[in-house]
């Protein structure tokens, strides 16, 4: 008996903050996405109201999911690619390679807001950095975030310069791989492209998966960056009009709480059910060694 | 223990560095606070940065010593950075300031959602109904919902040509002579503007703020006298059509580089107009008080946008500032004292003094009328253009339904659009109708005010 | 032989830089542009080649003054100093909370603790949208809203993720150690801060370091509960003053260098720290 208490006693501040920041709001939000609320008067019940809105009449919700949807699409195996290929490289074994890893890291660990504020003046179309090094070039770079064409390209340009923090991930997952492996393959005549797609790639799945997952979760609660750099705004016709964004300003600017808990539930249940997707195809392909 | 070292290390580096920082923190110099004992705190909030917060610390410290009760202390409370939401968050959290300047057309949503107090409540229904008489109509259209007052403006905004008569004569125009018609404006513009091969370098007049000035065509997006909010009419649609078709004209890449590059010196001296950047450039009457103080020499002059042929002479927009007191105030009697202080309810002849610190335009005519006005009126002839609009009917305020700033967000979206030929005026016409009837439709299906 | 492997190295240095330079120029001009007079900056004559405006990026002398300037244009000590009292706060409440529940999750025997930590566990996957407006409303039920203390307290309940990795490294801890102290009659509570706190020193590094940066960085908090200037953090500071004063971009990358510099500071302090926790977070799969 004592053991028990001791156990719970030890846990209790978990379980406290968990009932009051997590399942007492949880169970809240539901009943509030069922109702009309503008946060000072009382919430109206209106039933199913908000849900049926939101996929029936609201083009907006539908933009922002594929706004959404398209940088989970994009940007999320773009950050994969990039982030593998710079751990193959930075896994050389090469005087100085240190050196090189810091440097790639560097950016990864620079505050959200202070990217964002670099990024806006970086892609300044007059005097930022990279319209200037294009017209050295002869080519006149395009207005960046002003352009409904590049916005979004230039978010997810923005989210692979902190690729660093994976990159380590990677190097990580690499170095685990017995090097048994490959004095195997050598023994057997495996050239280098086939130890990479055989070895390699195969054994380093598990660590990509969970990349994989934790990008497409983190791209639906993306906000910040987008938020800074558009100043709150949806970006040039609505091309940076994120789904997390779309559900801020349908809270603290329409003043619309009952509408913003219907779409944070809706982004829960996708979050949940791209998660377990995930999860289920992944015995097609990753591979969890022997 | 080897793997101890990092975790040490990992300490000593993150005390070093709070350590350091607040040593930092502590030595470098801080704004130093003026406040005095004995005084009821009255907490403004402002949107105002750089010279135009000291203009407004100026007003606040003069009511400071104008009497001894109250203490206005002002917060700068930047308008990009989503001053709206802080203030709805601060009064959802129960903190809010005691009294807020705003220019964005909030009043009817915040009304509708409790955020409010009733202005005309701190006044007797004789002072009132006076107040009501004398106010100029764009005031009442902007402070005034489901008739109670909830806005008491401190300086309506009304936009009109600033344009350079040297540009003019460079290019054998007569700048006394401004035209007449929005055609004839467009032709002068195109004969002012000047290329580097295909790069612009300077535009002759560029239709901007389609939202604004859609009312030189009809009544825009809200029918003042049926009181409805109006999309997809002919009007809108010949008006986003004229204005398409100049932004193509000169093509759009284009004139979006050109001005890309000179919004970045868009604030105080670096307004492109004063850098010549512009020969005829739509804007604000406190340009007037920004070119006397950054350029005193530059020689210009001003007119209304004329209407174009069928439309409304003496149209346009206005937005001006104004100063609510939101619920849950604590000090809403000095917020009241301030706000007629500023705004000149009582005593013209002082708020006169104010509103020329800022360029602004006033609430009644007798502020006008006030000495202090009337100079400022001859030093600068060129602001007398914005105070005879003051009296138009047809200056038009931001529709005052509680969804207006979803109204505001998507007709900026359909401008963008149809500016950038994405979409032709039509269809991002009818896309906007689309969108704001869907929002209408669920108002009025789950029981929102309307 | 030497000299192919030679040139194959060469090579690979060669890419290794020109691979670099995206990621490293960023920072370069960031920190270039707070060191130039504004003139500089606006200064638009088109140079001739890659070559020469690759010259430009530094500033011809550096213009410290726009340190001092950014500092009067913004209260910068002020918003310094409002995140370092948040981050001191946040580190310790949470480190410190979410060590004793890792503890109990990781050596006490109790029934339903599997229950009890996977419930845990998932609600990693809980956005906070979804508790967003009701635990607004908490706060300011409490008469909290605008103080600090709505971006402190949920501290004060441990955090989901430290707990996870330090119930992991508690548990490779050897149970002898633990039963020596429990033969001598101490408590659960003295073994755990007497024997196990202290051999968990890199794994609570690890959470102080990740709760640091979380915070240092917190940009929605602030955004939601503070609402008077003079408790603004910095990242929001910065932020107010991009939206503010746009058009300085000198001083606007003083204040982004001053809110960057220090934790590029911490970083060569506690590299390995840094590198190892990085490195759990993405085999914990």
């Amino acid at each position: 008996m004592k053991r028990q208490l001791t156990g719970y006693a030890f846990i209790s501040p978990w379980l406290v903050g968990f009932a009051v920041f997590a399942l007492a709001p949880f169970l809240i939000s539901i009943y509030l996405s069922f109702t009309r609320y503008n946060i000072v008067t009382e919430p109206v019940w209106i039933g199913l109201g908000n849900y049926r809105n939101l996929f029936l009449h609201d083009p907006l919700f539908w933009r922002a999911l594929v706004v959404t949807l398209k940088y989970a699409a994009v940007a999320v195996p773009l950050g994969v690619v990039t982030g593998v290929g710079l751990a193959l490289l930075l896994n050389l074994e090469l005087r100085g390679i240190a050196v090189y890893r810091t440097l790639f890291f560097l950016p990864s660990i620079v505050p959200v807001v202070a990217t964002s504020v670099v990024f806006l003046w970086i892609l300044n179309p007059q005097i930022g950095l990279v319209n200037g090094l294009l017209k050295a070039l002869g080519v006149i770079g395009p207005n960046w975030l002003g352009s409904p064409d590049w916005a979004f390209p230039s978010l997810v340009l923005m989210s692979l310069w902190s690729v660093g923090g994976s990159v380590i991930i990677y190097l990580a997952g690499l170095k685990d791989i017995p090097l048994s492996l490959y004095e195997a393959a050598m023994i057997d005549g495996a050239g280098p492209y086939h130890r990479m797609r055989h070895i390699t790639l195969p054994l380093l799945t598990p660590v990509i998966f969970f990349n994989l997952v934790m990008g497409v979760i983190g791209a639906f609660q993306y906000f910040t960056q987008a938020y800074v750099i558009m100043n709150g705004t949806e970006g040039p016709n609505d091309s940076t009009l994120f789904y997390a964004l779309y559900l801020f300003n349908r809270a603290w600017r329409y003043l619309d709480m009952g509408y913003a808990s219907a779409m944070a539930w809706i982004l829960f249940v996708v979050i949940i059910g791209i998660t377990l997707f995930i999860f289920r195809s992944h015995r097609r392909w990753v591979h969890y060694g022997d | 223990m080897a793997t101890d070292a990092p975790g040490q290390r990992t300490f000593l580096a993150l005390g070093g560095l709070l350590l350091a920082g607040l040593l930092v923190a502590f030595l470098l110099p801080k704004p130093v606070e003026h406040r005095t004992e004995g005084r009821i705190q009255v907490r403004l909030w402002h949107m105002w940065t750089a010279e135009w917060k000291t203009v407004v610390d100026e007003i606040v410290a003069r009511f400071n010593r104008s009497q001894d009760k109250y203490e206005v202390i002002a917060l700068s409370v930047p308008g990009l950075g989503g001053a709206d939401t802080k203030f709805v968050l601060a009064v959802a959290g129960g903190d809010p300031p005691d009294v807020m300047a705003q220019w964005n057309p909030v009043i009817p949503s915040w009304v509708e959602a409790g955020l409010l107090q009733p202005l005309d409540a701190f006044m007797t229904p004789a002072e009132w109904a006076a107040l009501r008489q004398e106010m100029y109509p764009v005031a009442r259209k902007i402070g005034v919902y489901r008739d109670r007052l909830y806005g008491v403006t401190t300086g309506l905004n009304i936009w009109a040509c600033f344009y350079l008569p040297a540009h003019f004569r460079e290019a054998g125009l007569d700048p006394e002579a401004f035209p007449t018609s929005l055609e004839d404006l467009f032709e002068v513009g195109a004969k002012l503007d000047r290329f580097d091969g295909r790069n612009l370098t300077r535009m002759g007049f560029m239709p901007q703020l389609f939202g604004f000035n859609v009312t030189l065509f009809g009544h825009g997006f809200y029918d003042e006298t049926k009181q409805e909010v109006t999309v997809f009419t002919p009007a809108n649609l010949r008006a986003l059509e004229v204005f398409a078709a100049e932004q193509a004209r000169l093509g759009f890449d284009n004139v979006a580089r050109f001005q890309a590059g000179i919004n970045q010196l868009s604030f105080a001296a670096g307004w492109p107009f004063i850098g010549g950047h512009y020969s005829i450039c739509l804007d604000g009457q406190w340009r007037v008080e920004q070119i006397a103080r950054y350029a005193p020499e530059l020689e210009y002059l001003t007119a209304p946008l004329p209407p174009p042929a069928g439309g409304r002479a003496r149209a346009g927009f206005s937005n001006g500032n104004f100063m609510v007191i939101p619920v849950g105030a604590k000090c809403p009697d000095g917020a009241w004292e301030f706000i007629k202080f500023w705004s000149g309810i009582e005593n013209p002849e002082r708020a006169a003094e104010i509103y020329v610190m800022g360029g602004w335009l006033p609430l009644k005519p007798a502020i006008v009328q006030a000495p202090a006005y009337q100079a400022y009126l001859r030093k600068y002839p060129q602001f007398r253009t914005f105070v005879d609009l003051l009296s138009s009917e047809y200056i038009q305020v931001a529709a005052p339904v509680p969804y207006t700033s979803y109204l505001a967000d998507r007709v900026t979206r359909a401008n963008d659009m149809a500016l950038q030929g994405l979409l032709s005026p039509e269809q991002a016409l009818r896309e906007l109708e689309t969108e704001v009837r869907q929002e209408q439709l669920r108002r009025k299906e789950f029981g929102y005010v309307d | 032989m030497s000299t192919r492997s030679n040139a194959h190295k060469l090579v690979t240095h060669a890419v290794l830089i020109l691979l670099c330079l995206p990621f490293v120029l960023p920072l370069v001009w960031m920190a270039s542009t707070s060191l130039k007079p504004e003139t500089e900056i606006y200064a638009t004559a088109a140079p001739a080649n890659a070559l020469e405006y690759l010259g430009t990026l530094l500033p011809a002398r550096p213009h410290w003054q726009n340190y001092p300037d950014a500092l009067r244009t913004v209260p910068f000590a002020t918003y310094l100093q409002n995140t370092l009292i948040l981050c001191v706060a946040n580190v310790v409440f949470a480190v410190l909370s979410s060590a004793v529940v890792a503890y109990g999750f990781a050596r006490l025997q109790f029934r339903g603790r599997e229950f009890w930590f996977m419930v845990m566990i998932s609600t990693m996957a809980l956005p906070g949208q979804v508790t967003m407006i009701p635990v607004f409303t908490l706060f300011r039920e409490l008469g909290l809203y605008g103080t600090f203390l709505p971006l402190i307290i949920p501290s004060l309940f441990g955090n989901a993720f430290f707990i996870f990795l330090l119930r992991q490294f508690f548990r490779t801890i050897p149970e002898e150690l633990a039963e020596a102290a429990r033969v001598d009659g101490a408590s659960e509570w003295t073994i755990f801060t007497r024997v196990m706190l202290p051999l968990a020193k890199p794994a609570l590094a690890t959470c102080a370091l990740f709760q640091f940066l979380h915070t240092w960085n917190d940009f929605f908090g602030p955004l939601l509960y503070i609402d008077d200037p003079d408790r603004y953090p910095l990242a929001y500071g910065l932020q107010q003053f991009m939206s503010s004063y746009g058009g300085k971009w000198a001083q606007l990358m003083a204040g982004a260098c001053i809110f960057t510099v220090p934790i590029i500071i911490l970083f060569f302090f506690a590299q390995k720290t840094f590198i190892q926790g990085i490195s759990t977070t993405g085999s914990k799969a």
